[in-house]
């Protein structure tokens, strides 16, 4: 419309004008709508038994002329066509409907198609839509549509509503149990006869709070419906598991075919039984592929903490430790993994605590384990580290959460006081302490690793039976010595050897100057005689000599060898001598002294 | 006898270095860096060197990093040069408390009590030393005795000779009895974390006990390369992969 913008784009001052007149064509538009013409084909079932019979009302909100029923060839009309008006007022808009009803018989089974009617409202032609009605084998007992027990049966039904029929072990799964209930018809009142038990499951009941009716459609009609009850679910079995039925004793109020003088049907009560028919569960167990060792059956998904409350304290002071699992799934049905501490510690029963509230996706929440434990020494205590596995359902996969490893760090305890019961206050005694952590050391001697033991070494075995010889070998000696001491002249001769070698000595070292050798010599012999007979220097001379030998009874031939040896001595200072004859004089010195101590003897 | 002297030069050079290096060690284990600190005493161990101090402090320092069973393996290799040691014997305690198995000993009766604490009270060689020291002692006395005049001293050295002949034959008993326990013997620590102990030498079997980290065990036999069978100190006996032991 390009005038119409150029009007208001020229003159938009009459812009308010043009706001009143499209408001008014709201109303009018909106009026026509409320006076639309609705011309409806209703059937009383869709499905039936061929001894059954069916009502067929066309309505309309509108009178009208020419109304022509469809043909209903296959159908025997028993009853009708009858005709309802209905016209009230309320509030001042007024109401109208008007109804043609059939009541048909089937002639045969099969699907069967209820065609069109028409009629003509105010110059035009309306027309219903056709309606499929299918008709089956004959029912033992045709089912009177106005029967109230039949209306009740028809109109309220108790579903179990079951979230997951194919649910893993332990994963929750809920159960909703809803009355539904068809409009026009109303429920007084209900009583549980048969509340169901779940044997095989872990179960908890949702309070519901208020029986709200809601809209809602059963097997595609519109229905109101009321929840009576939500239960949780955690399977405890695998395989096929049973959910018992739920059964309620209703009180339902249906209308019969009987009115009142406004044309309200009387309403019929019935007492009717309901149930919601037996479930069955196929519960899959947890797969064992990749299954923790650690796993308790913990399903849903969690997390895990442990907790001291102290790192640092003093010995025989206590400390909690904690184990938590929070999160959602089925918490109260699994154990918390347990705790190992080193067996120094003094660890008391858990205390277990649940804080779990169950909601319709199921329990959710925390639960704890708390261990109190008592170190009695000083010391490090580790806590080893705590693995938590679960199963979870989002991944479908197994996880661990393993908690890190706590050391705890405990001092020297409270001193035992009761020794100092004097009451005296001593500052700072200081006390050997044996509770201590020694520190390292300061020196050190290394060896190398793969040095030959002692213990049997051939040094060992030489140590150890060396000294054993020694035994014999002295006891060897000294019989040796006592035998030689036994033996007189062989020690004698030997003594005497000894002697002369001792005087000879010092001439024999001089051999060759004659003046010392001679000297050597007389000296010699005089010592050998002084040491025999005791005899001072003094009192040497030859006569002498000869007269101690003489009475000693000595030899002839020893003692002439004895003066002359001497008398050489002095001669030999006087005459040149070589020194063959020295060795001679030597020779003779000791021969004439082995003779005189023999003799001397 | 010259290669010998070369031998004898390297290792004192090796001693001074390996000396300092312990020094160093220390210092680092003073200052609290345990992990170097470990280390560093390693490489002393890995030039074949040893003492009982070093394993001593290399305990320690695992003990200091929560290590449970490094550390009881060293101070058990410490005791084993040095019985009875009180620090080795002090600290040893501390680190048995982080362990979390709680093996009760058969109790002993009085004389094996005593048995085993006088053939522990030395090492091997220790032992073998003061046999060659009483054989020496018992020679001497019984010479003085041989070779004595008089009948006071020979009855004095007699006694006093046979009496050390009679402790030195226990004594050589004693050190060949130690020398047998120590080669039945094969003790090991527990290092895996935790370990299932099996009733069979194979992973079917069932498990008998479980056992953690830094427990002493012995090792009785063993069976392919995998399988030891060990017993505790409480008697209890079973099949053990040896990846989780280590042997003392």
């Amino acid at each position: 419309m390009p005038p119409k913008q150029k009007e208001l784009r020229f003159k938009p001052k009459r812009t308010g004008k043009m706001k009143i007149k499209a408001l008014i064509f709201t109303f009018f538009i909106s009026g026509l709508m409320s006076g639309q013409v609705s011309f409806d084909s209703k059937v009383s079932k869709r499905q039936l038994g061929i001894n059954e019979r069916l009502r067929v009302d066309f309505t309309m909100n509108k009178d009208g002329d020419d109304f022509e029923p469809p043909g209903f060839e296959n159908f025997n009309v028993v009853g009708g066509p009858s005709q309802s008006i209905n016209n009230s007022w309320v509030n001042g808009v007024r109401s109208f409907s008007k109804t043609y009803s059939y009541f048909l018989a089937p002639k045969k089974r099969g699907q069967f198609t209820i065609g069109q009617a028409t009629i003509k409202i105010d110059g035009e032609v309306y027309k219903t839509l056709p309606v499929k009605i299918s008709v089956s084998a004959a029912i033992d007992k045709p089912k009177d549509p106005n029967d109230p027990n039949y209306i009740a049966s028809e109109k309220i039904h108790l579903v179990a509503e079951v979230s997951n029929t194919n649910p893993y072990l332990n994963e929750a799964i809920t159960v909703v149990y809803k009355l539904y209930v068809a409009q026009g018809v109303g429920v007084r009142n209900s009583r549980e006869i048969d509340k169901p038990r779940y044997s095989d499951f872990w179960s908890q009941n949702i309070d519901v709070e208020g029986l709200g009716a809601q809209q809602g459609t059963y097997k595609g009609e519109d229905y109101l419906y009321v929840v009576l009850r939500k239960t949780v679910l955690y399977p405890q079995k695998t395989g096929k598991l049973n959910i018992e039925p739920l059964s309620l004793d209703v009180t339902v109020e249906v209308p019969s075919n009987r009115r009142d003088v406004f044309g309200r049907s009387f309403m019929s009560t019935v007492n009717r039984r309901v149930s919601a028919g037996n479930r069955t569960i196929n519960v899959k167990p947890l797969p064992e592929k990749d299954k923790p060792e650690s796993f308790s059956g913990a399903v849903g998904s969690f997390d895990f903490k442990l907790t001291t409350n102290k790192k640092e304290l003093r010995a025989s002071e206590a400390f909690e430790v904690k184990l938590e699992v929070s999160g959602k799934g089925n918490l109260k049905l699994f154990r918390l993994p347990r705790l190992v501490l080193p067996s120094a510690l003094e660890v008391y029963e858990p205390e277990h605590s649940e804080k779990v509230t169950t909601l319709i996706s199921g329990m959710r929440g925390r639960i704890t384990d708390s261990y109190t434990v008592v170190p009695n020494d000083p010391g490090n205590y580790p806590i080893p580290s705590v693995s938590f596995s679960y199963f979870d359902l989002k991944t479908k996969r197994y996880k661990t959460i393993t908690s890190e490893q706590l050391v705890i760090n405990v001092d020297e305890g409270p001193m035992n006081t009761s020794n100092n019961s004097s009451g005296a206050i001593v500052e700072n005694v200081i006390t050997p302490n044996l509770n201590q952590f020694s520190s390292f050391k300061t020196t050190t001697n290394l060896k190398p690793i793969h040095s030959k033991p002692f213990f049997k070494s051939n040094l060992f075995w030489l140590l150890l039976l060396t000294p054993f010889l020694l035994i014999p070998f002295t006891v060897f000696m000294v019989r040796n010595r006592m035998t030689r001491a036994l033996d007189v002249t062989g020690n004698k001769i030997r003594k005497t050897n000894r002697l002369a070698r001792k005087y000879l000595s010092a001439a024999k070292k001089s051999l060759g100057q004659k003046e010392q050798f001679y000297d050597a010599l007389e000296r010699a012999l005089h010592n050998y005689l002084k040491s025999k007979f005791r005899l001072e220097t003094s009192e040497f001379n030859k006569e002498k000599i000869e007269e101690i030998l003489q009475n000693k009874k000595v030899n002839r031939s020893t003692l002439e060898g004895f003066i002359s040896l001497l008398k050489a001595c002095e001669l030999a200072r006087y005459t040149p001598l070589s020194t063959v004859d020295m060795q001679n004089d030597l020779d003779k010195a000791s021969k004439v002294i082995n003779a005189l101590d023999k003799q001397l003897n | 006898m010259k290669q010998f002297l070369i031998l004898w030069l390297i290792c004192l050079v090796g001693f001074s270095q390996t000396n300092s290096s312990f020094e160093q060690a220390n210092e680092l284990y003073n200052s609290g860096y345990y992990k170097e600190a470990i280390e560093q005493y390693s490489s002393i161990l890995d030039s074949n060197l040893h003492s009982a101090e070093l394993y001593y402090n290399l305990a320690n320092c695992h003990y200091k990093l929560n290590e449970i069973a490094p550390s009881i393996f060293y101070y058990e290799k410490a005791l084993q040069l040095a019985p009875n040691d009180t620090d080795v014997l002090n600290n040893l305690s501390f680190a048995q408390k982080m362990t979390i198995d709680a093996i009760q000993e058969i109790p002993e009766n009085g004389f094996s009590k005593l048995f085993n604490k006088t053939i522990n009270s030395l090492s091997l060689d220790d032992w073998a030393i003061s046999c060659v020291g009483l054989v020496f002692l018992f020679v001497l006395l019984f010479l003085s005795y041989y070779l004595s005049s008089s009948e006071a001293k020979k009855r004095l050295f007699f006694v006093s000779s046979s009496l050390v002949l009679i402790l030195l034959v226990s004594s050589l008993g004693l050190l060949f009895k130690k020398d047998n326990i120590e080669a039945s013997l094969r003790p090991a620590i527990v290092f895996a974390k935790e370990t299932e102990v099996k009733a069979e030498p194979n992973l079917r079997a069932e498990t008998s006990f479980t056992l953690h980290e830094g427990t002493k065990v012995q090792i009785i036999e063993d069976y392919n390369l995998d399988w030891s069978k060990i017993k505790l100190r409480n008697g209890e006996t079973g099949w053990v992969t040896k990846a989780v032991l280590r042997n003392l």
